[in-house]
């Protein structure tokens, strides 16, 4: 069976991989924003009965995640970064290779699951823990603080997309309050991203190595 | 009352962005006093909060609220002699001035009157909010206000420090929001239908759906147990609590530990009435355990003071988890482990900060002879190292007490006995550091032992010298001059009273508030 929703999270899913493969920053930086539009769009597909309220929100999520958030990175690093190479610790290849199997483990756990209420789409909780770990892998994988940032964005929109499963019904002002706070939280990754160039010259994590036992 | 206590401090800390910093320092005091006062009134009248879905007036939220209303006023009585001298310190050391960083710390004050009180504002929406996403987004915000506050010495290491709280806090409590979601799938599943907040979900408990519900517990407890310095999710913690002002990392310690520690107190309290509260019992156990292992092993090859008495908060952290885990009595001594620890704590980190400015150095090898040198602060700092390792007048020691009780009772043997042998390495290891700051020998101390030897050789063969006399004075001076101010010692002197006070003599209200706390999981039995 075929849902329009699938189409629409076959491209997430991609995005992630896209991702993983990508070895410069502003190419990551798009499919970050990408898979943000996407994401954000999801919703729209799964809801029944649609308000101008929920239809509004949903807009203000995409604005957000797929133009806001992403711009502001990339004119950061227009402004900061010399080397734009993600400078990962586990190469592109075995990062594809993983993500591959990341998929097949997701499918094989979202049917031991008993999901509820996901009625209409097969793909919705597959995608959802592949994002999201996708996301945890460049966190931990890439030394670039930039790629970290993008990783902890991805992950965002995974747990977003967790979040659709269930019916969160009228609590758009709590799900706007989450948004707030991860925009809030990328503004202050950013002027870290920063005095992290000032002081080092770089933005290589590898640099963050003074304080230990 | 309610909207006044997250409101106010927040539009005070976007002013304190741009008023001179002077101002500031007193608007910060002045916040403080009202919160202070607002918190005791909102104890006494507990009037509903409005947006009754979302925010809710809880025995354990209020406990946390007064702690951390006079955590704040006492800490920003002592921020006022403590940015004062922090700014004479870099304005008379030249090496600051050639490189800039002087005026940037000057800069950085009005960031950090302002960042604090965003946090007390963010805090104490974490103690007033009931729903779980609400939660959330407060202990979150407490994240992004307190980064801030960690880089305010704008040097390598406190980047470094501020970076790793940010990344390693953030993705943690972004597990906290994947479990919420999934208690709220719990309740689809379940298909119960009340608003999801922590109250509503306590209630109709035991129709969520089980394995939903054992889930999301485990992912909240590894999110907010990373933010409460829970091992091995503590990585961030040491490291911020060292490089942080001393003000800053009492704040840190005093009390937003307790903050995310509310968060697993209240979903282990819905896992209780579910039924599941030996699941969640045995996990907190175990990683309260882990966490005291982690700091016991730490503690005795520690190297700095402020990384000491941060190891000693991730033992204390994991105290209260194990006493949560266990249940009942333990529950009781876990909360009076609570309140304890942020009082002592903070009177350790402020006192931490006299040491900073008078020894100029955060080594333990390069510190000594307190007693002699700064024997007002030597008297905070030993009586509250008596207190956090657990020494009888003090309330940690009757909390510990009541946890190892409730352990035997229980039948939880090995844990206990895990948990006595792990506390007596920590008291062993804490005072020999301890002994060695207190009564070691000094290079400041040499320096003036030394000099005063030549003087009274010099004394002896030249009979009187008024020049030599002259020299003697400046000595006692010189000494006298690493001791602060008294605005940066009282402070610490009533953060402990208060705790011995509490030991004694419990207000009725306080008494029955912590047994409400108590009650839903098990009260004492």
């Amino acid at each position: 069976m075929l849902y329009s929703v699938d189409t629409v999270l076959s491209f997430a899913l991609l995005a992630s991989l896209f991702a993983l493969g990508s070895s410069r920053l502003p190419g990551l930086i798009k499919i970050v924003g990408f898979q943000g539009i996407v994401v954000s769009m999801v919703p729209i597909f799964i809801e029944h009965n649609i308000t101008s309220s929920a239809v509004t929100f949903y807009m203000f999520t995409m604005t957000i995640r797929g133009i806001i958030i992403p711009l502001a990175i990339y004119l950061l690093i227009k402004k900061i970064a010399i080397r734009r190479e993600v400078q990962p610790i586990i190469g592109y290849h075995a990062s594809l290779f993983a993500g591959l199997m990341l998929i097949v483990a997701s499918s094989i756990i979202n049917h031991k699951l008993a999901l509820p209420a996901t009625t209409n789409s097969v793909l919705l909780m597959p995608t959802a823990i592949t994002i999201l770990v996708t996301g945890m892998f460049i966190l931990m994988a890439r030394r670039n603080a930039i790629a970290m940032v993008l990783g902890y964005l991805m992950m965002e929109n995974g747990i977003y997309l967790v979040g659709t499963t269930f019916s969160m019904g009228t609590h758009h002002i709590v799900e706007f309050g989450i948004l707030l706070d991860v925009l809030a939280g990328v503004m202050i990754m950013a002027i870290m991203l920063e005095n992290m160039k000032q002081k080092f010259d770089d933005v290589d994590t590898a640099f963050l190595s003074e304080l230990k036992e | 009352m309610v909207k006044t206590l997250i409101i106010l401090p927040f539009i005070a800390g976007i002013i304190a962005f741009f008023i001179p910093k002077k101002a500031g320092r007193k608007l910060l005091v002045a916040i403080g006093l009202i919160h202070l006062i607002a918190s005791i009134l909102l104890w006494v009248e507990r009037p509903t909060p409005p947006f009754p879905d979302y925010f809710a007036i809880t025995p354990e939220g209020l406990l946390s609220l007064l702690v951390i209303s006079l955590l704040f006023f006492l800490i920003s009585i002592y921020s006022q002699g403590y940015l004062k001298a922090e700014e004479q310190h870099l304005l008379s050391d030249h090496e600051n001035l050639i490189s800039n960083t002087g005026i940037e710390t000057i800069k950085a004050e009005k960031i950090f009157i302002g960042s604090i009180l965003i946090f007390l504002s963010t805090m104490t929406m974490v103690t007033l909010s009931d729903h779980i996403m609400v939660m959330w987004i407060a202990i979150e915000a407490t994240t992004l206000a307190s980064a801030p506050l960690i880089y305010f010495h704008r040097t390598a290491a406190s980047l470094e420090a501020t970076w790793k709280y940010v990344i390693i806090c953030s993705v943690g409590i972004a597990m906290a929001l994947l479990g919420s979601i999934f208690i709220a799938i719990a309740m689809d599943v379940g298909q119960v239908n009340a608003p999801v907040s922590f109250s509503a979900l306590t209630s109709v408990a035991k129709h969520l759906d089980p394995i939903w519900l054992k889930t999301g517990f485990v992912f909240i407890l590894v999110g907010y147990g990373t933010k409460m310095g829970l091992a091995p999710m503590h990585t961030w913690l040491p490291d911020a609590h060292s490089e942080a002002p001393s003000p800053a990392s009492a704040l840190l310690s005093g009390v937003l530990l307790n903050c995310a520690y509310l968060g697993i107190f209240k979903t282990n309290k819905i896992m209780h009435e579910a039924g599941l509260g030996d699941f969640s019992g045995n996990i907190l156990m175990t990683f309260g355990l882990i966490s005291i292992i982690a700091a016991a092993t730490f503690i005795l090859k520690q190297t700095e003071y402020k990384r000491l008495l941060a190891y000693s908060s991730i033992e204390n952290m994991g105290i209260i988890a194990f006493g949560t885990g266990i249940g009942g009595m333990g529950v009781y001594g876990a909360l009076l482990c609570l309140i304890h620890h942020s009082l002592i704590k903070s009177s350790l980190f402020l006192t931490s900060g006299n040491m900073l400015l008078g020894y100029g150095t955060k080594l333990i090898k390069e510190t000594g002879n307190m007693v002699k040198l700064m024997p007002k602060s030597f008297v905070a700092f030993f009586a509250g190292f008596a207190g956090i390792a657990g020494f009888p007048p003090f309330g940690i020691f009757i909390g510990e007490f009541f946890i190892i009780m409730a352990a035997f009772r229980s039948g939880h043997f090995v844990a206990a006995g895990i948990f006595i042998l792990t506390l007596c390495i920590i008291f062993a290891g804490f005072s020999n550091q301890m002994m060695k700051i207190s009564f070691g020998p000094s290079d400041h101390d040499n320096d003036t032992a030394n000099f005063s030897k030549i003087q009274m050789d010099k004394i002896r063969s030249y009979r009187v010298d008024i020049h030599n006399k002259i020299d003697i004075g400046k000595i006692s001076t010189d000494k006298k001059h690493m001791e602060q101010k008294l605005s940066m010692i009282l402070p610490q002197y009533l953060l402990l009273l208060t705790s011995i006070i509490l030991c004694f003599w419990m207000p009725d209200s306080l008494y029955q508030t912590i047994m409400n706390a108590v009650a839903s999981m098990g009260g004492l039995k």
